[in-house]
């Protein structure tokens, strides 16, 4: 049986739209990464990488979008330089580069300021990475209130 | 090359790359639907939506660097917004409508049911299946430019943070309005190029097929009322 060609760039292009379509919508029913999310309503979390030992707190609580929040970040090991930078993603979504940058403040403890942007969406997933060395990079999932 | 200059370039590489990676996703649907029966003109009609939603871009990227504040902008923007997504919802059903082929209504005499809300619909779809004519779709990018979108606000607070670096007002202005030109920019080869093969879609598909894309697009603009009301 043989199909025309026609038929068979229609029934593509069909498919593409619908897969558009598609995308939008399990966006929107949500698949979001089944990771450990640090619940930072509880207080800083903190993860290893190696020698390094780091933990991370954001404040104020509950940590919500569209708000300028401070990110305390301690590194035990390893780093010792004057500042170390975060950087803030949706894990499964490119929402650009959201970096802040965090200022030591003695004995291993930086601090900066940033923002979480409102996804229309809603999902609650993002992730703060940070790397302490070269080698070395430390996620943390956490919720966000929109 | 200076510090300045890989912030342009990293605007522009942040809306190439959200265009494939965010926007397609995001904004696809609303170009898919706008892209229906355009016909010859289809090249035009995504350059000119591009030319407003980035005009729009422009504008939101000089306020933050002149103000250096995104959180104070964006606060005042809400109201606009919410307004941008409900329109833009309602003119995806309301294309939907239209191409699903509820001609009668379209082209038919006013109904005499319903009063307002049904003359207003009966309006619209009017417009929507009459006036396609080019000049319609800058103003459309300019409205869709307005939508949130995670990835703008992103931009956006680096042009603020770069404003409030800046050395004086205008320094700050001019440089969120490149920069967030740039990013408007960066993100037009996406969609246009979806737009493109959106608009040679609708041409061949007939029928059915082409009352599903109908669906598909009051589907569409549902959830994008919802998420005005979110």
């Amino acid at each position: 049986m043989s199909m025309s060609a026609g038929t068979v760039l229609c029934g593509a292009r069909i498919a593409i739209t619908a897969l558009c379509c598609c995308l939008v919508l399990a966006w929107e029913i949500g698949f979001s990464a089944a990771e450990e999310k640090c619940d930072l309503l509880k207080g800083p979390c903190k993860k290893k990488a190696g020698d390094i030992e780091i933990s991370l707190d954001i404040s104020p609580k509950p940590v919500k979008a569209m708000e300028r929040l401070l990110f305390s970040v301690s590194v035990k090991g390893g780093h010792t330089g004057e500042t170390l930078f975060l950087d803030l993603a949706m894990p499964g979504m490119y929402m650009g580069n959201n970096r802040v940058f965090l200022k030591k403040a003695g004995d291993g403890k930086y601090y900066g300021k940033g923002i979480i942007p409102r996804c229309p969406t809603g999902k609650p997933l993002w992730s703060a990475t940070i790397e302490p060395s070269g080698k070395t990079k430390v996620e943390f999932p956490f919720d966000v209130l929109y | 090359m200076s510090s300045i200059d890989s912030i342009y370039l990293m605007m522009f590489m942040t809306g190439l790359m959200g265009g494939f990676g965010h926007c397609i996703g995001m904004c696809g649907p609303a170009v898919t639907a706008y892209s229906m029966g355009l016909g010859e003109r289809k090249a035009a009609a995504h350059l000119l939506y591009s030319l407003g939603r980035i005009t729009t871009y422009g504008i939101l990227g000089g306020m933050v660097g002149l103000t250096g504040s995104f959180l104070g902008i964006a606060k005042s923007l809400e109201r606009l917004q919410v307004a941008a997504v409900a329109l833009v919802g309602c003119a995806m059903i309301v294309m939907g409508i239209s191409v699903i082929g509820w001609r009668g209504f379209v082209t038919g005499p006013a109904p005499a049911f319903g009063g307002r809300l049904s003359a207003l619909v009966f309006k619209a779809m009017k417009i929507v299946s009459e006036s396609r004519g080019l000049g319609m779709y800058y103003p459309m990018g300019l409205v869709l430019g307005f939508i949130p979108c995670g990835l703008l606000y992103t931009v956006l607070i680096a042009a603020a943070g770069a404003g409030a670096a800046a050395s004086g007002p205008v320094e700050g202005f001019l440089g969120g309005l490149v920069m967030l030109l740039l990013f408007g920019l960066g993100t037009t080869p996406a969609l246009f190029m979806l737009g493109q093969l959106s608009s040679a879609l609708s041409a061949k598909l007939r029928g059915r097929l082409y009352k599903a894309a109908g669906v598909m697009m009051i589907v569409t603009g549902v959830i994008y009322i919802n998420r005005s009301f979110q």
